[in-house]
């Protein structure tokens, strides 16, 4: 038993809620992938399924993630670290919430999407899963070692920089498609930016993780 | 028993030590607890357990330096001293101010000097007036070095944003109790150096090898007077330094605790002298500081580390003015005090003394290289006051300030007898049994001057033999000093 742990018991188990809430983040983002994926390959009926888990997942994430304020509210962290922590985890918050509102309007709109697509929309899918991932590890850096935060961020930049050029193709070829409808341009420009907008959102996030553990580290 | 006017005239000391106590914390616990870091409530039991350690036990090492600038030698005297430097503390501190209790009492005890004619021992005085520059200084270089080395340390050890805030709150705990120790130790002489030479509680002794000397009971009870000024009245000062004065990284504001706890220890710790001393390095100064000087000097420290620009100069400007303008209002708020005390009040405020230059004094002098020629003149003239006697002498030969302060050590006459019964008494106070030997034969024998018996002591054994040698025998000899010390009170015979 680390003796450390009878002095920081309250530091320790705020630092394992925030590990949970981290691995949630990562199923979400398998789960937001695996869901998509089986929608690009026809089955409508295995994205409502990825939907409903992921919203029981986002519901576990929320509780999980009022545990943690009201810990850091209560369990008196000296309030710099307490303000850095509530309006870093009030960011990470959103992506999740993007995850829902990503697949949710797909499972509303049931988008035709172009066969020539699929194949990149999966590599968007990949690049943000790992934007998403990386973006998990830069926070547990954050908690455990802040010398590794960058490395981290700079991934989380790489995939989100791979993710851009792939959305950029793809709007091109809608908007140069003169066989698409006006409506339909805008409805596949719609679920190109949701599907961008989550790594936007992890770039983001990873920027305050990088501000926070520069803050904390000088 | 005691008697109760005893303690109205220590009444002032307590109102000091409050003082002090409400003050002095925040410079402890400021920004620590102002920025909510530590709640007040466990800032104050840590910081109240730990300054009365301090007084209690290191508290002597400074009280020292500040008898020898001036021995008020009557409780009046004190009570004025430690009132006038409490008055001025809180007048200044209501003009905006801040000040240094430190600062105070010395301009107390030179208005005493000045009051009753007693001689200032310029040595001393500008040994205690350099501390006032070296130590924000010194305070300012190891705060800088320190937040050097611990941003180093934390950008090495990476440690996590939670875990952080919690070594943090631990490493700002443990330096608050070490600045609270280090501020009992070093200023509780402030709040009762001035009444160690008129202590009016009897030695305590408690079986074999135990005993508590009337100055450590003054120090236990004004360390409890400092402990209630941070219960009492700290919280509010706390909170303005925290938030206002000094906006600080948590790690900024550790390393201006700890900084400052490191300053006042090295100007309190004689076990810190006793290993320089016993390294043949050159001590450092045993002399009460400001706490105030002491974080100041830490805040501009780290402050020039980031290239000065965030400090307010016009601050430290009005700090420093503080500094200057508190012992000169102390020198004559006591002055006045002083005048009024004896005239109005009729109370004593120093007691009769007579020096006088016998043929023994001259000789003693002669041996410790006072020249003596033409001093023996001034054999059979009484002097009422130390610093006329010193005048006399400085009439007829150049004087030193310490041969300044050996004239008057030398000159005073107090006449002592030392009995069987009285050397009884003294089995259980820490002198070795060739000591209680040497002073078993001499019982029966009387002295005009307290040296007297420390020069036959000194003849018989040579465990009473001060070396005088250098800095290793510094030690040896201020624990002599300290005994002969005791040895003159308790031999002194009582007037009729």
């Amino acid at each position: 038993m680390n003796p450390l742990s009878l002095f920081f018991k309250k530091q320790y188990a705020i630092e394992e809620k925030i590990q949970r809430l981290l691995r949630y983040l990562e199923d979400m983002a398998q789960l937001y992938q695996a869901a998509y994926e089986s929608y690009l390959d026809g089955s409508f009926e295995d994205l409502v399924q990825g939907n409903e888990e992921l919203g029981k997942i986002e519901k576990e994430l929320d509780d999980l993630g009022r545990q943690i304020q009201m810990s850091l509210l209560h369990e008196s962290l000296m309030p710099d670290s307490r303000d850095d922590l509530l309006w870093f985890l009030t960011k990470l918050d959103k992506v999740p919430s993007s995850f829902k509102h990503s697949l949710a309007d797909i499972v509303l709109e049931k988008p035709e999407i172009p066969e020539d697509f699929q194949l990149s929309l999966k590599n968007m899918l990949v690049h943000t899963h790992d934007a998403v991932k990386a973006l998990a590890n830069a926070t547990d850096a954050l908690f455990s070692d802040l010398r590794a935060v960058r490395q981290h961020v700079e991934e989380v930049g790489r995939q989100e920089s791979m993710v851009d050029k792939i959305e950029y193709k793809l709007l091109q070829s809608v908007f140069e498609n003169e066989k698409f409808e006006l409506a339909r341009k805008y409805q596949l420009k719609g679920i190109l930016k949701q599907l961008g907008a989550v790594t936007n959102l992890a770039e983001d996030v990873a920027d305050a993780v990088l501000i926070l553990a520069t803050k904390h580290s000088t | 028993m005691l008697d109760p006017t005893v303690l109205i005239f220590l009444s002032s000391g307590l109102f000091l030590g409050w003082s002090l106590g409400a003050n002095d914390a925040a410079n402890v616990f400021g920004t620590a607890v102002g920025s909510r870091m530590i709640r007040f409530t466990t800032a104050a039991i840590i910081c109240g357990i730990f300054v009365i350690l301090g007084a209690y036990v290191s508290g002597t090492g400074a009280a020292q330096t500040l008898g020898k600038l001036g021995a008020v030698n009557a409780i009046g005297g004190s009570f004025m001293a430690a009132l006038a430097a409490g008055l001025s503390v809180y007048w200044m501190t209501k003009l905006g101010l801040p000040v240094s209790t430190s600062q105070a009492i010395i301009g107390s005890i030179i208005g005493w000097n000045l009051f009753s004619d007693s001689y200032t021992d310029i040595s001393s005085l500008l040994k205690i007036l350099s501390t006032w520059i070296i130590c924000p200084l010194l305070s300012a270089v190891i705060a800088a070095f320190l937040f050097s080395v611990a941003k180093i340390f934390v950008r090495k050890m990476g440690i996590g944003l939670i875990r952080f805030d919690g070594y943090t709150r631990l490493a700002l705990i443990l330096a608050g109790a070490f600045g609270a120790y280090s501020l009992g130790a070093n200023n509780i002489a402030n709040v009762m150096g001035v009444f160690v030479p008129v202590a009016p509680f009897p030695d305590m002794l408690f079986g074999q090898g135990f005993s508590i000397s009337s100055a450590q009971q003054l120090f236990l009870v004004g360390g409890l007077a400092i402990a209630v000024g941070v219960f009492t009245y700290s919280k509010r000062v706390m909170m303005t330094v925290g938030s206002e004065l000094m906006r600080l990284t948590p790690l900024a504001a550790w390393v201006a605790v700890m900084s400052h706890s490191i300053v006042l220890f090295l100007f309190a710790s004689e076990r810190l002298e006793q290993l320089l001393a016993k390294m043949s390095l050159p001590t450092i100064p045993l002399v009460p500081v400001s706490s105030s000087q002491a974080v100041v000097g830490a805040v501009i420290g780290i402050g020039m580390l980031q290239g000065g620009r965030e400090i307010q100069w016009p601050r430290v400007y009005s700090i420093v003015k503080g500094w200057v303008i508190t012992p000169l209002v102390s020198c004559l708020l006591c002055f006045v005090g002083l005048y009024f005390l004896q005239n109005v009040f009729q109370q004593t405020v120093q007691r009769d003394s007579n020096y006088t230059l016998s043929a023994s004094v001259i000789e003693k002098l002669q041996k410790e290289g006072i020249e003596t020629e033409g001093l023996h003149e001034l054999t059979g003239t009484v002097f009422q006051t130390s610093a006329e006697v010193v005048r006399a002498v400085k009439d007829k030969v150049s004087l030193s300030s310490k041969q300044g302060l050996k004239v008057v050590e030398y000159s005073l006459q107090k006449s002592l007898i030392v009995t069987a019964e009285k050397i009884a008494d003294l089995e259980t106070n820490g002198l070795s049994s060739a000591q209680l030997d040497a002073l078993s034969k001499l019982a029966g024998q009387t002295y005009n001057y307290p040296w007297q018996l420390g020069d036959a002591l000194a003849e018989i054994s040579q465990e009473w033999i001060m070396l005088g040698g250098g800095l290793k025998d510094k030690l040896h000899d201020r624990d002599i000093k300290q005994k002969l010390a005791y040895l003159y009170r308790k031999f002194q015979r009582r007037e009729r």
